[in-house]
Formats: structure tokens, C-alpha cells, sequence
């Protein structure tokens, strides 16, 4: 390590010199799309410094095959590193591809529609290829775009589900949808009805007058049994208005008390005051 | 009366002193090397995370007295494994013992270095939690354009890289907040690992796009098996337990040694840069020695949020569709004391109330009136779901890089009672039945005076007489 | 129609006081109303029409010679009953059932104290009175009193 510290200086400087120097680069390049059945594919060929304008497409039973020749300085030579890239452009997930290199640096691959990972191949947009090609020393690598590849999926055949990986983070957001209130129909109908029913009431009364009814008996019922009468009579009308006061306020251990007491008188006061109307009847007043 | 608050005072003053600046874990902590003397080149690391508080001992694994448990219980909280040059560990070391300690809430933090073959047993260790590295135990990361050029001129073996930003956005910067510009994190001849597709790993540093790794015995001419290349190789890489016990790989243990803390190393284009390592490596320790990203639950509570309601907190019964409110005070930990979390930017807290399925599922706000500098609040109101049964208040919390939380309190919902209904004249469309009974009572008592003391006309109580 | 009519007319002839009387005005009424609606079915509908008057006015003035003033009284209620449940059945038809126990209360009140009414007229006509030697027209009154008091309170109470 001191011997590398000692001669670093110096190295910096060369290496500044090689890279101004020295870098690597890639001539007579070829792609080309072979057809499983044979046929004649999509020929092209590509340099690193303008990238193919139009996609190359790559059908679902095709093989696309790049070739180059890698060079340093314009000298054909083996590098370490020649990958072919391919990347999807949304997730910017990448698949490298290494290129079989020969001594001269003539380098080669192919890459079948079915090597591809399954995530590419739900790609929406045309992938980005391109080319690497580094090595160990001072020389300058490269990493240029070469073309655009559009896959073409068969439509017969379904594509490979790709499931995404779990990953913990925020979920959706959910809420409980409630069952909708009842509704009560327009408070029109409603108050017309109740009207309409409580309208009723006046209409019996006088179709009772119009019958000839009244209330002839009441001073003779009173003045025969006074107390029992006002009593039997009272306390239905009581009973009535606990009722009422139940629904409105009390509750029933309030009301339950009340209600036999109430009883009571109604039972003790009835037995009397309906005797004197059986009286009355048997007296053929009724 | 007086004197024993502040005796208490100063034993919690005491007590506080002894334990400062310490994982929340506890600082325990075994290295082990392959010879003790080693620990001279990471001084400046060990140093530091002893002046953080943790106690360090340090065993080579031929020792004798190496062992994580004693009769049953954790010797040590922590673990560090610098690169040793024995195959295997020992039958002190086994995965399962590994496994075993994770599983009592020990923290691992594993280094690997190119030069060094892993040892069989963390290799198997390694792939029981989802982390693959390559087949020949001795891959080592390259990248032709992005070196130090002082130091791998020639072999691109010293990889220079930004100060690692969160892989996520809605993650937690850990490693890279208040990282100078120009400061890069030196990653000297190390490994590169492939993560298994398991939510509790987390890639902490990818390799870059152009950088690869090879076997430098068997490739040096030619790569002709890839085992992994660009950002599917993770130099450093996180595993959290679902009991929050961590695992860090850390692919170059020369990241720690002290030649790279506050180095100079140039890039290729010339440019000279000062290295983050030593603050990524108190990081990155913080981290797996639960010192950093830890959080803590320090109440919950629910309650009743309708006017005129009980102000019970937490009771152990609702109504359907009560409206409540659910709050929940959280801490953070950093180093050595608790502080108010803060969800970060693109992330929710959220709130689950669930019976099997989650009927809800909200957004827990930022609640300040009950939040502090130590601790923040967050709460949510919301209206119970129309349905009874028993039902959890559910807070499930997993985020890369925070320690796990899941809080759960249940509650019974019960139906209306029945004089919890709405009354009858309330509701307009009940009007003309409320009329309906009061027309018949009414006409009823009318009826009832009519029947006793209504006298017969005149004319029918003589014809009436005749018939008699 | 024609059996029906018969029926209800002999009804209504039964039921009220003098049986002696009243005996051979039905056996009049049903025969002239066949003979009626056999003569019509070959004439005009005009005829058909002044025929169904002819018996309604019948049933009508036989009821209003014959029924005691105190049932007609009792009837003139119980139509009152039959008009208010109708138009609460009407509303609800209409309006829908929401809230249904009220609807259920308010229509049953109505329609329960038609049927004890119904019972109260069935006890205390003079021509079923050996169909009840023991009940008396006050007791059967007092029954009808606590009776339709329970009612009240069971549909004030299941109104909410």
C-alpha cells in the first residue's frame, strides 16, 4: 500500500494522460432479428455514437443477434466487461446480456424472445438497448445507446404472470361503506295524512249528532252515583294521559306504578258506576 | 418528606448516565476476527462505537470460550463478523445458533471481503434469510467507470459512489442526510450480494449501473457467467427480523478500516473527493445495533368523541356507528434519546379497525396538541361501521429500515338499545300513525261517554216499550 | 254479487229486534231482487242499475227502521275505525312502511279496537242476547273498557 500511495501522483498523471489518450469503442456493428422458421429478418447496423431511430421489433418466437468487433484506441482487443443492456424505461429495471468476446475482440450474442425476465416483457414502452464495453486499466469505457427493441407479443399465446414482489409500505386507503338511512317520504304526504286521519274525528262526532246521540243521561248518572261515575269516568281519561306521558317522557318502571293505581280505581269506580247504568236499563230508560 | 423525590431523582440521574448513549438493545457486543490483534486496522470504527457506549470483546472463532448463549440466554446483544480465513466457524457459530440469535432479538452486522472466502456456515446463514452470494465465495465488484483512481488504477477494484439515498421515497433518508456534496463512500474490493424477493430485505447500497462481479481466479480474461451485474447486486444490505433483530452484510469490511475514514480518493474524471465512510459506518452500525430507525409506542388511546358522550378513555365497549377517536404517541429513537417521529414525506400512518378484514382503513394526522419534542402524536376520528361483533383498533406499521410495530386493542361493538332509536315524532313519516292512535283513543273516549250516558230518542224508547 | 246480496240483506233483517215482524220481508227482497236481475239481463242496463237501487234502498231503510239508536251509535264508530285504518293502510301503500313499527301500532291500534268494538256490538245486540245468558251489557262494556285500555297501552308503548 505505501508503494502504490508513493507512486500515486504519478499514476494520476498518466492515467490523465491515457484517458485523453486511450478509451474503448466498438466498429462494424450488426444486429440482426432472426425468424425461429427462417425468413429474412430485420438487418441493421449500428455505431455507438447515433443510436437506430426507429425500434427494432422482436417477435415472440425471434432471435435478436448483435455483433461487434470492441476496440481500444481503434485497435481491435478483448475487454473484460461487454454487456449488451437492456432496460425498461418505466421501472428503469435492467438485464445484462455479456457478449462472447474473442481475442481480436470480435464479440457476439444472441438473445432469444424467451431469455427475457418476465418483467420486460410486460414492458409498455420499447426497451433501451445498449452497449458497455470497459476494461481494467487507463482506457476510457463506453456506454452508449445503441437501438430501441419493441417486443411484439404473440396475442394467442398469454403472457407470463408476473406477480409483484410484497413490499411493506402504505395500503390502500379503505372506508366502510354505511347502508343508507331510511328515508321518510315528503313531509307533504305525511302532514296531509295525518290531517286527513285526525279530520276524522269532527266527522264522527257529527255523523253522532246527526244520529241523534247525546248526553241526556249524564246529570241523572251523576246524581245517582256522584263519586263512582266522575271516577269511572276520570280515570279511563287518566289512564289515557299516563299513556301519553309514557310516550313523551316517562319510562316504564315510572309509568308501570302509576298505571295500576290508576287500574285500580277504574276496576273499584267501573263496578259501581256500571251498576247504575244497569239500573238505568233495567229501569227501561236505556 | 422532601428528600425522597429528589434521592429518586438523582438514583433515575444515575441510573440515566450509565446507560447513556446506548443501543435500546442493549451494548454488549462480540468481534470476532481471525486474530485479535486485526482490530488495530479498524480502530477508528471500534473506537467510535465505543465511545457510543458499547462494550466490546473480541473471540477469533478457533476460541474456546466463543458462545452466543449461556444456559439459554444471550451473552451478547451484538455481533460483528469481520472476514476470517477459516472455512468453517466451529460448532459455536452454526446457522441454526445464528438463526437462533436473531430469533432472542440479537443484531448481527456481517462483513465479507473479496480477498477472504465466507465461511460455510454464514454462507448458509445468509441464504436462510434470502441472500444469495456468488457460487464462488470470492465474487468481487468492478466498475470501469466509476473507480479511485489513486488506489485501482489499474484493477477498478475500489468503487466510488454517492452516499447511499433511500431506495424509496417514502423511506427514511438513514445513511446519506447531511452528507457534504462532494463526499463519496470508497467500497474497496468487496462483494456484491442478490436479495431474495422477501419484504424484510432491504438493499441499503446498490452497485451502479455499470459496475459487475466476477470471479478474479476463474475470469480475469473473460466473463463468460455473469452472476450479477448493475443495480441487481446490493454491496450493502439490510434484513429486519419481524421481531425487529437486524442483520446487516456489509460486501467490504475494508470500508471500515481506518486508510478509508476521511480518505482522499480521485475519481476518473479527475476530481478529488473526501470519503463519507467513517459517518456510513457509525450509520450503518447505529443501525444494526438498534440505534437508529428504532421506534417506540408510548400510549394509545380511544375514546368516545360525540358531544354529551362518556369520557371514558379506552372503554371496552362502542355502539355501531359512534363516532371515536383514536390516538397514538410515538418515539423515535436516535443514538441516545428518544425524539418525536415523524412519518416521512411520501409515507401514511394508518389506522385499521377490522373485524377478519379491515372495515376501515385511514390515514392517522399528525396530532399536535398532544406531541412533544420526545414524543408525537397521531390521531384519527372517524364513525364505527354499522355492523357489530368484536372489532381491533389496529396500527400496523412495517417500513424498510423502522423496526416493526403492530398494536392491536379490541373493542366489542354493540347493536342500538332500544331506546337509542330515534323517536317516533322525530320521524315525519310516522305523523299520521301517531294520528291514527290518537284519533282512535280520542273517538274511544268520546264513544265510552256516549254508551253510558247517552239517552235513547224519545220515539224508539216508546216503540221499543211496545214491542217489550 | 246476487247470492251475497241475499245474504247480507237476511243479515240484516235477522239482526235487529222483532223477529216476528221482520220474518217475511226478506223472503220479499231476495225474491223481487231475482226476479229483478233475471228481467234485466234481457232489458237495458238502465233497468239493472234502478234494480240495485231498489235494494240498497231496501237494506237502508230496513236498517234504519230496525237498529236501536245505541248500535247505530256503535256502527257509526266502527265506520269511523274502518275510514281511519284505511287511510293509515292507505299511507302506507303510498308512502312506504318506514318506520314500520309505527305503522304497525298506529294500524293495529285502529284495527284491534275494531274488533273489540266488533265484539262489544256482537254482546249487547238484543237478538244474541241467548247466545250470552251470562254476560250482562255492562260487563261485556267493562271487558271492552280494560280490554281496549291494554290495547292502547300496548301500541303506545310499541311506537316508540
Amino acid at each position: 500500500m505505501r508503494f502504490s500511495q508513493s507512486i500515486a501522483p504519478a499514476l494520476l498523471f498518466l492515467s490523465g494522460v491515457a484517458q485523453a489518450a486511450s478509451s474503448w469503442g466498438f466498429d462494424e456493428g450488426r444486429i440482426s432479428v432472426v425468424a425461429k422458421k427462417g425468413g429474412a429478418g430485420v438487418k441493421e447496423k449500428i455505431n455507438a455514437r447515433t443510436p437506430l431511430s426507429t425500434p427494432v421489433s422482436l417477435g415472440s418466437t425471434d432471435t435478436l443477434k448483435i455483433a461487434l468487433t470492441a476496440k481500444d484506441n481503434g485497435q481491435g482487443k478483448r475487454p473484460h466487461q461487454a454487456f449488451l443492456v437492456l432496460k425498461e424505461q418505466d421501472s428503469g429495471l435492467e438485464a445484462p446480456y455479456p457478449l462472447t468476446v474473442k481475442e481480436s475482440g470480435q464479440a457476439v450474442v444472441s438473445i432469444s424472445h424467451k431469455d427475457l425476465p418476465v418483467q420486460l416483457l410486460h414492458a409498455s414502452k420499447p426497451l433501451k438497448a445498449s452497449v458497455v464495453i470497459g476494461s481494467f486499466g487507463s482506457a476510457k469505457g463506453l456506454n452508449a445507446p445503441v437501438f430501441d427493441v419493441k417486443l411484439e407479443t404473440d396475442p394467442n399465446v398469454p403472457l407470463p404472470a408476473y406477480e409483484k414482489p410484497l413490499r411493506y409500505g402504505k395500503k390502500d386507503e379503505i372506508h366502510h361503506i354505511f347502508k343508507a338511512d331510511p328515508k321518510s317520504p315528503p313531509k307533504v304526504i305525511s302532514l296531509f295524512f295525518a290531517a286527513a286521519v285526525l279530520a276524522t274525528v269532527p266527522v264522527l262526532f257529527v255523523s253522532w249528532v246527526f244520529l241523534g246521540a247525546n248526553i241526556n243521561h249524564l246529570s241523572k248518572a251523576i246524581g245517582a252515583a256522584p263519586l263512582s261515575h266522575v271516577t269511572f269516568f276520570g280515570s279511563i281519561v287518566a289512564m289515557e294521559f299516563v299513556f301519553f306521558l309514557y310516550y313523551t317522557s316517562w319510562n316504564l318502571f315510572q309509568t308501570l306504578p302509576v298505571i295500576g293505581a290508576v287500574g285500580l280505581v277504574t276496576v273499584l269506580s267501573g263496578t259501581k258506576a256500571l251498576g247504575e247504568v244497569q239500573s238505568r236499563r233495567l229501569a227501561g230508560e236505556r | 418528606m422532601m428528600r425522597s423525590p429528589l434521592l429518586s431523582f438523582f438514583a433515575f440521574l444515575f441510573a440515566a448516565l450509565c446507560v447513556s448513549a446506548v443501543s435500546t438493545t442493549g451494548n454488549r457486543v462480540l468481534a470476532i476476527l481471525d486474530d485479535v490483534a486485526e482490530k488495530a486496522i479498524y480502530s477508528k470504527f471500534l473506537g467510535d462505537l465505543e465511545g457510543r457506549g458499547f462494550q466490546l470483546t473480541f473471540e477469533t472463532p478457533k476460541s474456546e470460550s466463543l458462545a452466543l448463549f449461556k444456559l439459554g440466554e444471550r451473552v451478547y446483544d451484538h455481533v460483528i463478523f469481520f472476514p476470517t480465513k477459516t472455512k468453517g466457524l466451529g460448532p459455536n457459530l452454526t446457522p441454526n445458533i445464528l438463526v437462533q440469535f436473531l430469533n432472542a432479538n440479537g443484531n448481527i452486522l456481517q462483513t465479507l471481503s473479496s480477498g477472504v472466502s465466507t465461511p460455510n456456515s454464514l454462507v448458509s446463514f445468509l441464504s436462510e434469510v434470502g441472500i444469495e452470494l456468488p457460487v464462488d465465495r470470492t465474487g468481487l465488484v468492478v466498475d470501469h467507470f466509476s473507480y479511485d483512481t489513486s488506489s485501482a488504477a489499474d484493477s477498478h477494484d475500489v468503487l466510488l459512489l454517492p452516499p447511499p439515498a433511500p431506495i424509496r421515497s417514502d423511506i427514511k433518508n438513514l445513511f446519506s442526510a447531511g452528507a457534504a456534496k462532494d463526499q463519496v463512500l470508497a467500497f474497496p474490493r468487496g462483494v456484491g450480494a442478490v436479495l431474495g424477493s422477501s419484504e424484510n430485505l432491504t438493499p441499503i447500497l446498490r452497485a451502479p449501473r455499470t459496475a459487475y462481479s466476477y470471479n478474479p481466479k476463474e475470469q480475469s480474461e473473460v466473463v463468460d457467467d455473469l452472476f450479477a451485474a448493475g443495480q441487481q447486486l446490493s454491496l450493502v444490505s439490510a434484513f429486519q427480523a419481524l421481531n425487529s433483530a437486524r442483520l446487516v452484510l456489509l460486501g467490504s469490511a475494508e470500508l471500515l478500516q481506518d486508510k478509508w475514514f476521511d480518505a482522499d480518493v480521485t475519481k476518473p474524471d479527475g476530481t478529488t473527493h473526501k470519503t463519507f465512510n467513517r459517518e456510513f459506518a457509525k450509520r450503518l452500525s447505529a443501525w444494526a445495533f438498534q440505534e437508529l430507525g428504532v421506534l417506540r409506542v408510548n400510549w394509545i388511546e380511544h375514546r368516545l368523541n360525540e358531544v354529551g358522550g362518556s369520557n371514558e378513555t379506552n372503554p371496552g365497549i362502542y355502539r355501531i356507528k359512534n363516532d371515536v377517536k383514536y390516538t397514538i404517541s410515538l418515539s423515535e429513537y436516535a443514538y441516545d434519546k428518544w425524539s418525536a417521529f415523524s412519518v416521512p414525506k411520501n409515507d401514511v400512518l394508518q389506522l385499521e379497525f377490522s373485524m377478519l378484514s379491515p372495515f376501515h382503513r385511514l390515514p392517522l394526522k399528525f396530532d399536535e396538541s398532544h406531541s412533544s419534542p420526545e414524543a408525537s402524536a397521531y390521531s384519527v376520528s372517524f364513525k364505527l361501521p354499522d355492523q357489530h361483533g368484536i372489532f381491533n383498533f389496529k396500527v400496523n406499521y412495517k417500513r424498510p429500515l423502522l423496526s416493526n410495530m403492530e398494536e392491536k386493542n379490541t373493542v366489542s361493538v354493540r347493536h342500538m338499545a332500544h331506546d337509542e332509536w330515534p323517536r317516533s315524532f322525530v320521524i315525519s313519516g310516522a305523523w299520521p300513525w301517531i294520528a291514527g292512535i290518537g284519533a282512535t283513543v280520542t273517538g274511544w273516549i268520546a264513544f265510552c261517554a256516549l254508551w253510558m250516558y247517552s239517552a235513547p230518542p224519545a220515539d224508539y224508547k216508546k216503540e221499543s216499550k211496545k214491542t217489550q | 254479487m246476487a247470492p251475497k246480496q241475499r245474504n247480507t240483506a237476511a243479515v240484516a233483517a235477522s239482526a235487529p229486534s222483532a223477529p216476528v215482524t221482520t220474518v217475511p220481508i226478506p223472503t220479499t227482497t231476495s225474491t223481487a231482487t231475482t226476479a229483478a236481475i233475471k228481467s234485466s239481463s234481457s232489458k237495458q242496463a238502465a233497468s239493472n242499475t234502478q234494480a240495485w237501487d231498489k235494494v240498497f234502498n231496501n237494506i237502508t231503510t230496513h236498517y234504519l227502521k230496525t237498529t236501536p239508536q245505541r248500535t247505530k251509535l256503535l256502527d257509526a264508530f266502527m265506520a269511523f275505525l274502518v275510514v281511519v285504518g284505511a287511510l293509515q293502510f292507505l299511507y302506507c301503500v303510498l308512502a312506504g312502511n318506514y318506520p314500520f313499527n309505527a305503522f304497525l301500532s298506529g294500524f293495529s291500534a285502529t284495527v284491534g279496537q275494531f274488533v273489540l268494538t266488533a265484539s262489544l256490538r256482537i254482546q249487547t245486540t238484543e237478538a244474541n242476547k241467548k247466545d250470552f245468558p251470562a254476560v250482562s251489557p255492562e260487563r261485556a262494556f267493562a271487558d271492552y273498557v280494560v280490554c281496549s285500555l291494554i290495547l292502547h297501552f300496548f301500541c303506545v308503548n310499541f311506537i316508540n
